[in-house]
């Protein structure tokens, strides 16, 4: 597929070119649509932004704001640099050296992810506490009485363990895809220059794929900023405590929106100093050879402590908290599990899988629009993604109601055309709606993934293409899609299973009876059962192994 | 050839769209003759949505009874209760929505309050459900009752020594309270009872007496608080009789070894009662059959529904004809706080307030 491309020396500026902006068009106006489906639901939310604060803004700003943002920084910070030094640790071991075991582990590290976070902070409580596991051996067993404050996870501390261990993968699968075939000859010169493993990492890893780095660690932030299962659970206030209590305790869903406007505003801006700060440098294949780096075999004891650090955080985000939801499972499987669950564990699936797939088509149509037409369009272009991410998914789906309700007295008429019985409320009474929720709040997933991958393939060969005579909408399938589908394939993998776990918008915004495994998990959960909760949720993270290991198979037949 | 394949990707896309969304048009097409339903009511129409933030088995079990008996078809969209109430304003008149579910009046009261409930005349139901666990303009109804009690360390506290809520706040009782977090509905509910019942000073004056008896930070569900008493870490909680009941007959031995070294009292019995909170429904203002919703709310304070409630869901009945199940019996009888409910909703914000006032995390 690559042979015939050809190798440029110092690329060609074809963006002056008034051909490509013609055959552009169709990418930039499928951009733009997008964009402003995405902006759209979320224009009465903006508009919250500007309106007068009233008493409950001033009250919550004067007794609870300032612990609150101090709480989240912290919470941020640590569980940002705990989950870069993993994530991206573990992807550079796992693609520069080979040891017993990496096969499986390679794949089962972005297991974590199955497990939704709340589910995880229950669960480890559920160890901890006094009628959990530890504490029961040593009472029971040992007759040993530990103080609880010892085994106490329900804190601070406690949290940015919970998030560190359930998302570092976002880190490690971002930057493993960018690894994986990336950069091959620059880790063997270092190599071959006498670096030693550790000054690679820190002085040609961490460097070329700063990008990707960073993209996981966005997503890591987004997810913490959003949380309030695990958050509320431990009884740690943070900045989404703030818009709940606002909304759910004040009832004044108005300065929740302004409060998570705010929120977004300092994210953005955040994000966009970020990327002004990295703006000129970037790194890309330097030859067509695309391969893989050839991993330096460890053996003997270094191969046993690849194995076990790998293998401790894979038990920490996933092994030990699934052993401790199966034993629950036994517990209550005889009252909790019917036929009932084929039909959540169908619907699960569908939904995830149709939103998935549109978000992919949505990101790869963005991205290669913005990578190509580097102005502010394709840069606003690329922001929007991350809207949908950067609010609590509470919030978004009061706007995308309002949109689809809007949207449908709109089309009445046409309704009552096509069935003169027909009910006003179509399409937000339908599935559609929640699929159109699900893929603006997760495109931010599949985007940054697939900007990586074209971050890596840079744009020589598109170049070399567009050279050779053929369009950019014929470069982007024969070209571009094929040196992406790393990048695609992980984006897949990460988006079905945010979605599968998704709760929030699917609670809110589904259909009548319409019910999957996370509301069904969700249900027992509130209701203080996570012993019956173990059930759904187990099989949330079945389906999404089965999604990853398909995956995976996939990815290993395309070679990554 | 890949473009091909893309083509097809497409196809199968559009077409997944096009099922999906014609199987969501054909099941809203089977509630579309329930608009027909004529204000005379001469034929009623065979369906009843309903957004439900109780999503418990017994509710599930009660439904289908009532789709079985009447032949009313039930539909349901669960979630929670705030967000329910969100998406009934934001659909409008439009709502499908006939009735309204949540486990806790103050929001029912927040509902009505926002127009998006109505008045809902029915005998049959001014008989089960009495005076004061209902709306004065009959709005909604409340259909189960939880009380908020202390639960003890038998081991270690003498159930003499305890007697009302108030009393928590005695320095005997320093270090020593165990209670989750403000921002659950269950401790707004209570503090707005002691807004209504001892006015706001006291009531304040209390909430700050309870912070600075606390064991430790609040967190956690209020089975969290029962095993911390039993763990020791301080040796009363405050918790719903409901979850008491859960925990007491958990799937986990070591669960229920928990519950059995707790005691339950029930304050307040010489003064002002037990602070209890409901459950209840109201009928939506955009409801399309509302008869079939009133039908369906009588069913649920009837005898046999809120013996089902009592006996599989540890809850108290609304109706006074029914008699609690007996282990709830066996926890003895209290004497509940006599305000109208509709007290918890008004005061609801002005306790919010309180709390983060006297930094009741």
């Amino acid at each position: 597929m690559v042979s015939y491309i050809v190798k440029i020396k110092g690329g060609v500026n074809l963006r002056s070119g008034s051909s490509i902006k013609r055959s552009f068009n169709l990418w930039g106006m499928l951009s733009a649509f997008f964009a402003a489906l995405i902006i759209l639901p979320n224009v009465d939310l903006f508009g919250n932004l500007f309106v007068q604060p009233n008493e409950n803004w001033y009250h919550i700003k004067t007794y609870l704001l300032k612990d609150y943002i101090t709480n989240t920084l912290v919470i941020i910070g640590f569980t940002g640099v705990f989950t870069v030094l993993v994530g991206s640790g573990l992807a550079w071991l796992i693609s520069a050296y080979d040891f017993p075991g990496r096969k499986i582990i390679n794949w089962a590290l972005i297991l974590p992810l199955t497990i939704p976070t709340y589910i995880g902070a229950y669960t480890y409580n559920g160890i901890l506490n006094y009628t959990g596991v530890v504490q029961r051996l040593l009472r029971n067993v040992l007759e040993v009485q530990v103080s609880p404050k010892w085994l106490d996870i329900m804190n601070i501390q406690g949290a940015i363990f919970i998030f560190a261990v359930f998302l570092f993968p976002y880190v490690y699968t971002v930057t493993r895809a960018f690894l994986s075939n990336q950069s091959a000859s620059l880790i063997e010169n270092a190599r071959l220059l006498g670096k030693n493993s550790l000054e690679i990492f820190c002085q040609v890893v961490l460097p070329i794929s700063r990008g990707a780095i960073l993209g996981g660690m966005t997503l890591v932030i987004f997810e913490v900023l959003n949380d309030y299962g695990v958050v509320s659970y431990f009884g740690v206030q943070t900045f989404s405590t703030a818009i709940f209590k606002a909304w759910f305790s004040m009832g004044d869903i108005d300065t929740a929106v302004k409060l998570s406007g705010v929120l977004m505003t300092i994210v953005i801006s955040v994000l966009l100093l970020e990327r002004g700060l990295r703006g000129r440098k970037k790194y890309s294949y330097t030859t067509s050879k695309v391969r893989p780096i050839v991993r330096t075999r460890l053996r003997g004891l270094k191969g046993f402590w690849a194995f076990f650090v790998s293998f401790m955080f894979l038990s920490l985000g996933f092994i030990i908290p699934v052993l401790q939801l199966l034993v629950w499972s036994t517990l209550t499987y005889k009252k909790v599990l019917n036929i009932a669950f084929l039909k959540l564990l169908g619907n699960s699936v569908v939904v995830a899988l149709v939103a998935a797939l549109i978000i992919l088509g949505v990101a790869v149509i963005i991205a290669n629009f913005s990578r190509l037409q580097e102005n502010w369009v394709g840069k606003l272009f690329s922001k929007v993604t991350l809207l949908g991410y950067s609010i609590p998914g509470a919030v978004i789906s009061m706007g995308v109601i309002l949109f689809f309700v809007d949207f449908d007295r709109k089309l009445e008429w046409f309704y009552k055309a096509l069935n003169p019985n027909s009910i006003t409320l179509v399409l937000s009474s339908s599935v559609v709606m929640l699929i159109f929720a699900y893929s603006v709040r997760f495109l931010a997933v599949g985007y940054q993934s697939i900007e990586a991958g074209f971050e890596k393939v840079g744009k020589k060969f598109f170049e070399a293409s567009r050279i050779l005579g053929n369009g950019v909408t014929k470069t982007f399938f024969r070209v571009d899609l094929p040196m992406i589908k790393p990048a695609v394939i992980s984006a897949f993998a990460l988006t079905f299973v945010d979605i599968v776990k998704e709760l929030p918008l699917t609670l809110i915004l589904r259909p009548y009876n319409f019910n999957t495994l996370a509301t069904k998990t969700y249900e027992y959960a509130t209701d203080e059962m996570i012993h019956e909760a173990a059930i759904p949720a187990l099989l949330i993270i079945l389906v999404s192994i089965a999604s990853v290991y398909l995956l995976n198979k996939l990815g290993e037949k395309e070679g990554i | 050839m890949k473009k091909r394949r893309f083509a097809g990707m497409l196809a199968v896309l559009t077409l997944a769209g096009a099922v999906l969304t014609g199987c969501s048009a054909t099941s809203s097409t089977t509630s579309v003759q329930t608009k027909s339903s004529s204000p005379q009511g001469e034929k009623t129409s065979q369906v009843v949505n309903i957004y439900s933030d109780r999503h418990y088995e017994t509710d599930k079990l009660l439904l289908e009874e009532f789709s079985k008996e009447t032949g009313v078809k039930v539909n349901v969209i669960e979630g929670k209760s705030d967000e329910l109430i969100e998406r009934l304003a934001r659909e409008g008149k439009d709502s499908q929505a006939d009735l309204l579910v949540t486990a806790d009046v103050g929001r029912l009261h927040r509902a009505k309050e926002q127009g998006l409930l109505q008045s809902a005349e029915s005998d049959t139901l001014s008989k089960n459900v009495p005076e004061n666990l209902k709306d004065k303009d009959n709005q909604w109804y409340g259909l189960t009752v939880r009380a908020r009690v202390l639960v003890y360390a038998k081991d270690r506290v003498d159930p003499s020594q305890l007697s009302t809520y108030e009393d928590l706040t005695d320095p005997k009782w320093n270090k020593k309270i165990l209670v989750r977090g403000s921002d659950s509905i269950y401790n707004q509910s209570l503090l707005a009872s002691f807004i209504a019942v001892n006015g706001e000073e006291k009531a304040k004056a209390w909430a700050k007496g309870i912070v600075d008896n606390m064991a430790r930070t609040p967190k956690g569900s209020d089975r969290d608080q029962a095993k911390a008493v039993v763990a020791g870490e301080g040796d009363v909680a405050i918790m719903n009789t409901y979850y008491y009941g859960l925990l007491l007959n958990s799937s986990d031995s070591e669960e229920v070894k928990v519950a059995k070294q707790l005691g339950v009292f029930f304050p307040n019995q010489t003064t002002t009662g037990t602070h209890i909170n409901v459950s209840g429904a109201g009928v939506t203002a955009s409801a399309k059959n509302k008869e079939n919703a009133i039908k369906l709310v009588e069913f649920l304070s009837s005898e046999k529904a809120q013996k089902q409630f009592s006996e599989a869901n540890f809850e108290y009945p609304a109706n006074p004809a029914v008699e609690p199940s007996d282990l709830l019996k066996s926890w003895g009888t209290f004497k509940p706080q006599t305000i109208n409910l509709t007290k918890l909703g008004e005061n609801n914000k002005n306790a919010v307030q309180i709390f983060s006032q006297v930094g009741w995390k």
